[in-house]
């Protein structure tokens, strides 16, 4: 199941240029964390690190897997997911205000983070065994079934920003694998019509998120508080920006979770527009070449699981490089291979070696 | 075949997301891009405002002495609670919420502070509790990380020693309001500066006022201070030297006690005023942390008006004193002689009218003198009547009644000599011929400040000289370069004769068997004039004690070229001789005892300075 590393074919397919740039943004991580954090001396620079180097082992691993054969097991898999993330709705421990962190001797992880790797692949097998152009009602279903379940148990630990993440994955692997236009319509036609009807379920913190997005100057202390410094480091960085470990608002500390949610704005206060135009173009390498390689991939099961990471990888660029600009309301959901945090960085580390796996299979047969 | 076409509709469906995902990140760039290179000034402009604070260092305010150079009022230092809402994590609201138990202040007052400047800049510092205590501060300095928004300030805090000695000519200070901006007074004054708001404090405020110094710092998001670049000290406020001796303004204030009334006492040569009280009173130092609602509405609302300076601000009836500015001018119009006599029997008729003597009976023959002695109002009905209203009105007028007398303090009384015109003006009808008898006694529409006719008797003891009374003596402002107040001196030619008939008259109050005889002070020689105003018309039989006759006396010594001049008014007192003038005997007598080396004065009063 696993291939030797040291073998030729293993290296003659590896995707260096995946790796390179998911290395690269690993160092602006690593060297913007350090910048961010330097006054409180955590050392979370080192950590990240250590992070990074883990994640590396785990995307080796992962790009040595034959997702076929991972796609056979996975129903063991997804069973076992869905008792993980019971077990931590039930014994988990609290981080701001979501059971979502189990620990297992001294480290803590998030198995919602893990899981929706387990979900694409299962999701992705489900989609790449139907047959037929368009799915059926029932196979959506199905289909929404096969996320609805882990995902609202996320949703009950509250952890809402983690849980959304796994929409994309669904909507996108639908919309892949073929939705008769009708539906597609009559689907966003519902979506935009239970909209104001979700209003009724949101939280009074999150109703609050919402209404700041829209209009900042409600509350510009309060909760428009983040963004509003954000956006103020982000535009005084100007074209070059202030010089690493230079920005005023990380250094001084008027941005908050810097090495976190916003590291983004660390990046635009210190290196710049020059800065930012570098990092979302590595994430767009990451992202057009993992494209590329669901395009040449053997066979549906390969593409389904690369569009699934990639999923994963947008939504979460997306959201977050938004909000660091006020243009997304603010969830506290992490910049993959940037933002500090173990659990984010494995499972992006982790996607990145499923999608080399699949393209290394890509010319067999 | 069927499998290679289901393919290239996966790959189809992939490159619509893939273009759709393209094009979201070329909107965010585009985002980024408009923040960076179009919007950077802005935003490094907000970036700044973040990290650089202005912070005021508030200039102490001039001490004030007395003549002999003893603090009256200085400074002490204190500290106060502020807001500074820019980059507050957290809404008002709640930071009255947590401050609240922290610093003892109902949650409700400090919102109601903050609500107050709600419209001002946000870098603003709002002070939310002022004059703070030790356990005060130390909650704040612990609590600088939890409450980064919260922060102590310095600010040195007016004292006023002696404990509300001489409490209205010094005033009180408040924190500037808008309609004050609006007025040339206060032009160099911005929001939330401390001004003179009375007294001396508003009077000078120009010269004590310092001028508040800024340091520039930079500040993390806790607000503290991690590099400072520029410091512009604050510049302390000129002192002023009164002509005030607090030793006469002691004995003033303690002889007239709890009573309402008014003392001063005044160099009639020179103008300088040596004491000056008014009673009831208060304590200035409420004004030097913020005044209380409550205490506020206690002072303005109290039906005595500890607020008003009855000296400079209230205007009674002269009653008798009237009578020596009557003599000045009958001797000078040559309406009387001093060797003119006439009959008092108890009362005369003018115009068809009785008018009582006060003393039933009467007086019998009187001249002059005897009329001055005795107060015999039938004597000056005649005179009245005789000199007719307008040469009255002249001359009172000319000896200083009637006008302001310029005196260097705010929102001075002028006080009313009536006249034809004056009725015509004010109550459109013409002036009845009996209300120039009413005048001749210093009743009817006549009044006057204490002040006033303090200033007019002793102008007129001195000869006919005027110089305007003052409280700072002026070379000592001019010799810091900035304008002294105005001393202006007027003579009105009164022959040497017409002030030894009336001197000696007065002399003869005090040291014969006149009224005042209670103001005399064995050695001085001293003279003087009783008054009484009524307070309701002959007529009303009222027992209660505000309906009790006001008591005046007003007298100088030396009788011959008199050094000082005092008025004693004591409100509801009675007849001036029996109240008024032990009052202004205490005055006369802590004089001459200081003068013949009697009465050795302490160096400091009140508390004794700090640093």
């Amino acid at each position: 199941m696993i291939d030797t590393l040291k073998s030729r074919r293993f290296l003659h397919d590896f995707d260096w240029l995946l790796l390179a740039a998911a290395l690269l943004l690993s160092a602006v991580s690593v060297l913007e964390i350090y910048s961010a954090t330097q006054s409180q001396g955590d050392n979370y620079h080192l950590r990240q690190a250590a992070w990074v180097a883990i994640g590396m082992l785990l995307l080796f691993i992962s790009a040595s897997l034959d997702y076929r054969t991972v796609s056979e097991h996975i129903p063991l898999l997804y069973i076992a997911t869905v008792l993980v993330l019971a077990y931590t709705l039930i014994f988990g421990n609290t981080v701001s205000g979501a059971k979502s962190w189990v620990s297992i001797g001294p480290v803590g992880f998030q198995p919602s983070e893990f899981a929706k790797l387990v979900v694409i692949v299962a999701l992705a097998r489900y989609l790449s065994e139907l047959h037929g152009r368009y799915v059926t009602v029932g196979q959506m279903l199905k289909a929404t079934l096969i996320v609805g379940i882990p995902m609202s148990l996320v949703v009950a630990q509250p952890d809402l920003g983690t849980a959304l993440t796994y929409v994309p994955v669904l909507g996108l692997g639908l919309f892949i694998r073929g939705i008769r236009p009708a539906v597609l319509i009559a689907g966003a036609l519902i979506v935009v019509l239970l909209l104001p009807a979700s209003w009724l379920l949101l939280r009074d913190y999150q109703k609050d998120r919402i209404l700041t997005f829209v209009n900042p100057d409600r509350d510009p202390l309060g909760r428009g508080y983040q963004v509003r410094q954000s956006r103020i480091a982000v535009g005084s960085g100007g074209v070059m920006g202030k010089g690493l470990f230079n920005g005023t608002q990380s250094q001084l500390g008027f941005l908050p979770t810097r090495h976190t949610d916003f590291i983004l704005s660390v990046v635009g206060e210190e290196l710049g527009f020059a800065g930012i135009v570098v990092t979302i173009g590595l994430l767009m390498v990451i992202i057009v070449r993992s494209i590329y390689h669901a395009q040449t991939a053997r066979d549906a099961l390969g593409l389904f699981i690369v569009m699934g990471v990639v999923s994963v990888f947008v939504f979460h660029s997306l959201v977050n490089v938004g909000m660091v600009i006020g243009f997304v309301p603010t969830t506290g959901i992490p910049l993959p291979f940037l933002s500090y945090g173990g659990s984010s960085m494995l499972t992006a580390f982790a996607g990145i070696g499923l999608i080399i796996g699949v393209r290394r299979r890509r010319n067999v047969n | 075949m069927r499998l290679y076409d289901q393919q290239q509709q996966l790959n189809g469906r992939v490159t619509v997301v893939e273009y759709f995902v393209l094009t979201a990140f070329a909107v965010l760039v585009f985002g980024f891009w408009h923040h960076q290179v179009i919007r950077e000034g802005y935003f490094a402009e907000l970036a700044d405002r973040n990290r650089f604070r202005e912070i005021k260092l508030l200039a102490p305010r001039g001490r004030i002495y007395d003549r002999e150079g003893r603090l009256l009022v200085d400074n002490r230092p204190s500290y106060n609670i502020v807001l500074i809402r820019e980059n507050s994590p957290r809404t008002s609201e709640e930071t009255a919420s947590r401050l609240a138990v922290g610093i003892a202040l109902p949650e409700k007052e400090i919102l109601d502070r903050i609500n107050r400047h709600r419209k001002e800049p946000r870098y603003q510092p709002i002070v939310v509790k002022e004059d703070v205590s030790l356990a005060d501060i130390a909650f704040v300095k612990s609590h600088r990380y939890e409450l980064s928004e919260i922060s102590v300030e310095f600010q040195p805090r007016r004292r006023y020693l002696g404990s509300g000695t001489a409490a209205h000519l010094l005033g009180y200070i408040g924190e500037v309001t808008e309609p004050q901006l609006t007025t040339p007074e206060f032009l160099e004054s911005k929001v939330g500066d401390i001004v003179g708001q009375f007294g001396l404090e508003r009077q000078y405020n120009s010269i004590l006022r310092g001028k508040d110094g800024f340091k520039r710092v930079v500040v993390n998001n806790y607000g503290r201070e991690v590099d400072r670049l520029y410091e512009a000290p604050p510049l302390a406020g000129n002192d002023l030297f009164l002509t005030i001796d607090t030793d006469l303004q002691k004995a003033a204030e303690e002889t007239l006690g709890d009573r309402a009334g008014a003392v001063v006492a005044l160099d009639p040569q020179t103008g300088e005023i040596l004491a000056m009280v008014s009673r009831p009173t208060f304590d200035p130092n409420l004004f030097a942390t913020r005044i209380s609602t409550a205490q506020w509405s206690d002072l303005i609302n109290d039906p005595k008006k500890p607020l008003q300076n009855r000296v400079i601000q209230s205007r009674y009836s002269p009653g008798s004193v009237f009578k020596v500015v009557m003599a000045a001018a009958a001797l000078e119009s040559d309406v009387v002689n001093p060797l003119h006599t006439l009959f008092c029997n108890g009362g005369a008729v003018f115009y068809g009218r009785t008018f009582a003597c006060w003393k039933k009976g009467g007086h019998g023959a009187v001249g002059i003198h005897d009329a001055l002695v005795d107060s015999c109002n039938v004597f000056f009905y005649t005179v009245g009547r005789d000199l007719g209203i307008d040469r009255i009105a002249h001359w009172a007028t000319s000896i200083g009644l009637g006008r302001k007398t310029g005196v260097d303090l705010p929102n001075e009384d002028p006080g009313l000599i009536p006249s034809p015109e004056w009725k015509q003006r004010v109550f459109k009808t013409n002036w009845y011929a009996g209300e120039t008898i009413s005048v001749s006694i210093g009743q009817g529409a006549v009044s006057t400040t204490p002040l006033q006719l303090t200033w007019a008797v002793g102008g007129i003891a001195s000869g006919g000289r005027l110089r305007t009374p003052h409280l700072v003596k002026p070379e000592t402002i001019q010799r810091m370069g900035l304008k002294p107040p105005e001393i202006q001196e007027e003579q009105y030619p009164i022959h040497q004769s017409t002030v030894d008939i009336i001197a000696r008259a007065l002399w003869g109050v005090v040291n014969e068997s006149g009224t005042g005889t209670r103001a005399r002070v064995p050695g001085f020689d001293v003279a003087g004039k009783t008054g009484t105003a009524q307070v309701v018309g002959k007529q009303t039989i009222a027992v209660g004690e505000q309906f009790q006759d006001h008591a005046w006396f007003i007298g100088f010594a030396p009788y011959r070229t008199p050094q000082i001049a005092v008025g004693a008014f004591v409100e509801n007192g009675g007849h001036g001789g029996g109240t008024s003038a032990p009052v202004a005997k205490a005055i006369l007598e802590m004089y001459y005892f200081k003068k013949t080396g009697r009465f050795h004065p302490p160096e400091t009063i009140g508390i004794s300075r700090m640093n």
